[in-house]
């Protein structure tokens, strides 16, 4: 028998067996089985990154939506992270609803991870305060991290997760961030609201971006903290009274949603300009340097061809490229000439650039912006409406409590770039959208609901967060919102000038949009 | 695999299948189902035949090919354990059949491919029963060493039993306790046998098989009373004894029948389990094969495939079963059963062996050793196809040559059965299991003749007075029953077995006195006329060729063609042990001189006798010795022999132009027929002409 091949063994040893042959029929299914199990994940490789998240194909990029304490690999935001995740432990279950925090938390871009780690913890301390310092009031409030990718590439997959998350016990209601106003944003926006989801925009300013352009309202359910760049060009124009002589358009071309609206604003301030705007053209993302460099040396030149009463450059682009320029403005031929550069709040994201040359701003230039929020704002203004500083002192307080347990350690916080003010009144507007939606004897209010709730945020139902009053117009959109215009300063900062306001003055004590 | 039988396809064939597939159900020397050909009632398979036709090389094949692979059981009813009881057992408490069983349920426990040990508790009890009535005055060791062995039956040889202990031995002191303690002995060790098979294991299978008794005739209902039914019956002897053991032969057959049934054991086991039974013509094969008949008969079936083995054709014992030869079940046995118990058996023929056979056969064993080109067919017109003949002249084949030159040398030579025995001379080895031991002596005298009363001559001449007519009687219904045929004018039927005896009776004293007395008194024994031909034929064997060529001369002008021929081959079949003087020394030495004068090289020293056709007489005395050489089975045949016969044949049908055809037809058929290793038989043969006594034209 021993001579006898394998064949013939499995033959009659086994299989002419019938127990031995069920046996072995059901453990080699059972051997398949496992073999397919094994190899599966073998032959798909892992794309997840954490609960929630996942590499999508073709990406290397962890997008989604977190549940847990993943930081996205970036160090910077583990603290704040870590106590999102204890506090969001810490609800019972059915008690609670979830906002996701919707930002390109994957940017490998050092400024725009300044911006978004300030912008978590800002939402990071409006949710503590929500879960803590609101006698109880119902619904708890869960935070969570949403990922679209660093461009909002994968935007999709992140809205669909989102979206599942609505009805699941995740109980999500509102998608709060938004970051900034790109073409990627904007469709996820329009599909989150396609599908009822209520987002608040935190740092959106383009104007299409936005309900009520042309009296449509495209994106059902969307509120906004930031006034629209209009408001805020107006506002900018309120303060520098510029006119059509003095000024020169630098202008981001194609452009997206936010450089296209601050262009047309701009434009519009300048009419009848004798000088032509001039275009630059960035890399699709636009925190990549790209061949820009040139293209503004090649704009300086043109700037110290200008008639000497020239002293203002309406810039009209993002950050990165702001900063090309401004570089660039500090090499120009033109070292007399006194230069003063207005532009939308992206200028923000430069105020702890350290790429950005601060020597320019020592010769004969100063960038002035709008600022989303400033934390000097109402310590030195005296407006009486519109604002005031016990509402920024509020967070102030919470912000001193957050340096240790139990609510922080959240990582090193600033708050003079206002992302961190912007986050906090971002949040604290869903939270107000949301506990305002809850129905009678319920605790949880239906999805669509809260949307329901901005046009009502005004006069005595206002929120008065730490950036101003929020008032929203039936649109969505911030009324009369305070605009602080800051200057960048030689030290690495800014420098706060003075509150402007879209209406040319605070808004009345109500706070109630008049009739458009 | 074991060695290869030749011959026997028709039962180990697997592709078409022969008999032992289909009765057993599985391929043999394979772990492989086969669809039985009877699948719910089976015969009885006995083969049957004669010494050395290959019954227990059969049987041993069988179990070489089937061992392991479904249970099978070898017993050899001969052997000495069957015979009578051992020491210290008494008469009453011991049957053949009884070891029998015992034997049989050890070797068909054992595990095989896929399916664990075979339990035999019903088999068990009823032995433990039967032993027990032996106990009367036995000392404690001895009922443990017999309880022990029978106990063993119940061993399932798990890892179970193995947890719990042996349990043979736990529930032998039981029994022992119980047979040696104050209470009523037979009783007490049944009761506490039962007991232990109904509580060793909790299994529903053996709950079954400890009531299993109940249902003995007068039991009652209880299990214990019927095994005491069955040990009074089985002590009481004659039929009561054959009631008992038809019992216990029914216990193993439902102890196998509850192996097999079930889910599970449908599941692990293949085919049929196999019991084979040799020499079942002595006891305990008759009790074993009448109780397994019996009751298959009265329909308690079972489903195990018997194959026996008897010497004889059991005319008797069998007298309804179905009668195959061995070539009619290649394919299918056509058995079906009838009213008559006998009728389950299916007796099946063991053939001798063709000339292919031998040739392949004697090729197996030979090796790599050259053989002559004729030995293979001399071996097997010697033999008349005998396996164990072809098997020993090969084996001494392997051993002696090329020194030895003939079969007759072959035979005389030494053979060793193994490399550590002493040889001993090929035709004892063979005689000694060819011939019933015990009349070896009277048959090797007897041999040399042709009927009753030239036996019963030899045996005045040879035998002591006490071998009177009717031992001679005696001893030819035995070879009847031995399974060796009748034939007419042989006192020995079977040639192959009738030229060892005459060997042996001519080698039997150093100066051949035996042989020359057996030949000179049955020379002396036909002294008229009309039986010249046995005379001249004894007087060839002795060496004395003139009376023979004298009378075949004569009588070639007178005789009838026929007769003529029949004549010379008659004489010519005459045994030849070369030529000795009268004092029964070597004349000319060891060697054949018959080739020299069939092919005249003495013709010059031969003087005719006065007034003979010298030509004719030296021509029939040429003709004599060739036939004389050719028909001798233990030469090889010699061609150059062969062309003087045709040549002989030939001048001689000149002569007679009456007989010209029929010397004609000799002259081609002979030579022919004597190189090809066939006998010379006459073209009248068949013809039924001619008178019996003398047909036969060879030894």
């Amino acid at each position: 028998m021993a001579r006898r091949g394998v064949g013939t063994w499995v033959r009659e040893s086994v299989w002419e067996i019938p127990l031995r042959r069920y046996l072995a029929l059901l453990v080699a299914a059972a051997l398949v089985a496992g073999l397919v199990f094994a190899v599966r994940p073998l032959l798909r490789d892992d794309r997840s990154c954490a609960p929630g998240v996942s590499r999508p194909e073709g990406s290397d990029e962890c997008v989604g939506v977190a549940t847990g304490s993943y930081d996205f690999g970036q160090t910077r935001l583990r603290d704040v992270v870590r106590a999102i995740r204890r506090e969001n432990d810490r609800l019972k279950p059915g008690g609670y609803v979830t906002v996701a925090l919707l930002l390109p938390y994957t940017s490998t871009s050092a400024t725009s991870l300044n911006d978004i780690l300030h912008q978590l913890q800002g939402a990071y301390l409006a949710q503590y305060r929500a879960n803590h310092d609101s006698n109880g009031e119902a619904p708890a409030i869960r935070l969570v991290l949403a990922n679209p990718g660093a461009t909002g590439g994968h935007w999709r997959q992140t809205v669909d997760q989102l979206t599942r998350m609505t009805t699941s016990a995740d109980r999500l209601r509102a998608v709060a961030g938004v970051g900034q106003s790109t073409d990627n944003a904007k469709k996820a926006v329009r599909e989150l609201t396609r599908r009822h989801v209520p987002v608040v925009g935190s740092s959106i300013t383009a104007d299409d971006l936005a309900n009520g352009q042309h009296g449509q309202d495209p994106y059902p359910g969307l509120a906004r903290v930031s006034p629209t760049n209009t408001d805020e060009a107006r506002a900018l124009a309120s303060f520098a009274r510029v006119s059509a002589g003095k000024a020169l358009l630098v202008y981001d071309k194609p452009g997206d949603p936010y450089t296209r609206t601050l262009q047309r604003s701009f434009a519009a301030l300048i009419k009848g300009s004798p000088y032509e705007p001039q275009p630059f053209t960035p890399p699709a993302d636009r925190s990549q340097e790209g061949t820009t460099a040139n293209t503004f040396r090649q704009i300086t030149h043109l700037v110290c061809d200008t008639s000497r009463e020239t002293d203002t450059i309406l810039f009209a682009g993002r950050h990165t490229q702001l900063r090309q320029f401004i570089n660039a403005l500090g090499g120009r031929g033109c070292q007399d000439r006194r230069f003063t550069v207005l532009t939308g709040d992206e200028a923000s994201y430069l105020t702890h650039e350290s790429e950005l040359d601060r020597t320019a701003l020592r010769h004969r230039l100063a960038v002035r912006y709008t600022s989303l929020a400033h934390p000097d704002a109402w310590a030195r203004d005296t407006a009486r409406t519109g604002g005031s500083a016990a509402d920024f002192g509020a967070l102030n307080e919470l912000l001193a409590g957050a340096r240790r347990a139990p609510v922080g350690p959240i990582g090193s916080a600033a708050l003079d770039d206002g992302q961190l003010i912007t986050g906090y009144d971002t949040l604290q507007l869903a939270v107000h959208g949301i506990r305002e939606a809850v129905p009678d004897g319920r605790k949880i209010p239906g999805l669509a609901d809260v949307g329901l709730q901005w046009p009502q945020v005004k006069g005595s139902l206002r929120v008065d967060g730490a950036s101003g009053w929020i008032c929203l117009d039936v649109h969505g959109n911030p009324y009369d919102k305070a605009v602080p215009i800051v200057e960048l300063t030689p030290e690495g900062g800014a420098r706060f000038v003075r509150i402007a306001w879209p209406e040319g003055k605070p808004p009345a004590k109500d706070c109630l949009p008049p009739s458009p | 695999m074991g060695r290869h039988l030749h011959g026997r396809g028709a039962l180990f064939d697997a592709d078409p299948a022969g008999l032992a597939p289909r009765l057993v159900g599985l391929r043999p020397h394979h772990h492989r189902g086969h669809p039985v050909e009877h699948p719910q009632e089976l015969p009885f398979v006995v083969l049957t035949g004669a010494r050395g036709l290959g019954k227990s090389a059969v049987l041993g094949e069988l179990l070489d090919a089937y061992r392991g692979h479904t249970p099978v059981a070898l017993i050899d009813c001969a052997e000495p354990q069957f015979a009578g009881p051992p020491a210290e057992r008494p008469a009453e408490s011991w049957s053949p059949v009884a070891q029998g069983l015992l034997v049989i349920a050890e070797q068909l426990a054992a595990p095989v491919t896929g399916a664990g040990r075979i339990t035999f508790p019903r088999l068990m009890s009823g032995l433990v029963a039967v032993a027990a009535g032996g106990w009367g005055d036995a000392d404690s060791e001895r009922i443990r060493r017999e309880v022990e062995r029978i106990l063993l039956l119940n061993e399932s040889g798990s890892w179970v039993s193995g947890l719990a202990g042996r349990w043979a031995g736990k529930v032998a002191a039981k029994v022992v306790a119980a047979a040696t303690g104050t209470g009523p002995l037979l009783s007490g060790a049944i009761e506490a046998t039962l007991e232990s098979v109904a509580e060793g294991f909790t299994s529903r299978r053996h709950q079954k098989a400890s009531v299993w008794y109940r249902t003995y005739p007068n039991a009652g209902g209880h299990a214990q009373r019927g095994l005491m039914l069955l040990s009074g019956h089985f002590r009481a002897g004659g039929t009561s004894r054959e009631h008992a053991e038809r019992y216990l032969v029914r216990a193993l057959l439902a102890d196998l029948t509850e192996a097999y049934a079930g889910v599970l054991p449908r599941m692990q086991r293949l085919g049929r389990p196999l019991v084979l039974i040799d020499n079942a013509q002595t006891a305990p094969g008759p009790g074993l094969v009448e109780a397994v008949l019996r009751d298959r008969a009265e329909g308690v079936t079972d489903q195990v495939a018997f194959v026996a083995a008897r010497r004889g054709e059991g005319r008797e014992s069998l007298r309804s079963a179905v009668r195959r030869e061995l070539a009619e079940v290649a394919r299918r046995s056509g058995w079906a059963p009838e009213a008559a118990p006998s009728s389950r058996a299916l007796l099946v023929a063991l053939a001798p062996l063709t000339p292919d056979d031998t040739l392949h056969l004697i090729g197996a064993v030979c090796g790599d050793t050259p053989v002559p080109p004729q030995l293979p067919h001399a071996t097997h017109r010697l033999t008349g196809g005998n396996p164990l003949g072809i098997v020993l002249l090969a084996e001494s084949a392997a051993q002696n040559l090329p020194g030895a030159s003939s079969l007759g040398e072959l035979l005389t030579a030494g053979v060793r059965p193994a490399e550590d025995r002493p040889a001993v001379p090929t035709y004892q080895a063979l005689l000694d299991r060819l011939v019933p031991a015990e009349h070896l002596e009277e048959l090797t005298v007897l041999a040399a003749a042709h009927d009753h009363d030239s036996a019963c001559a030899l045996a005045a001449a040879l035998l002591p007075d006490t071998f009177g007519p009717a031992d001679v009687r005696a001893l030819q219904t035995r070879l009847a029953e031995e399974g060796l045929p009748t034939v007419p004018g042989r006192f020995v039927g079977d040639p192959f077995v009738r030229t060892l005896l005459l060997l042996r009776l001519h080698l039997r004293d150093p100066d051949h006195a035996s042989w020359r007395t057996a030949h000179e008194t049955l020379s002396a024994h036909y002294p008229d006329p009309e039986h010249a031909p046995y005379r001249l034929h004894h007087e060839l064997a002795l060496g004395r060729t003139e009376s023979a060529v004298a009378h075949l001369r004569d009588g070639f002008l007178s005789l009838d063609t026929r007769a003529w021929l029949r004549t010379l081959r008659f004489v010519a079949s005459a045994p030849y042990f070369h030529a000795h003087d009268a004092e029964g020394r070597d004349s000319t030495g060891p060697g054949d001189r018959r080739a020299a004068v069939a092919l005249g090289r003495t013709d010059a020293g031969q003087e005719p006798p006065e007034g003979v056709d010298a030509v004719l007489h030296l021509r029939i005395r040429r003709l004599l010795h060739a036939v004389w050489l050719l028909a001798d089975p233990l030469v090889l045949p010699d061609a150059k022999v062969c062309d003087r016969l045709r040549f002989e044949l030939e001048q001689l049908s000149n002569l007679r132009p009456a007989g010209n055809a029929l010397l004609w037809r000799a002259s081609r058929d002979w030579p022919a027929a004597a190189l090809a290793g066939r006998p010379m038989d006459g073209p009248d043969d068949g013809q039924g002409a001619g008178g019996a006594d003398d047909r036969s034209g060879e030894a």
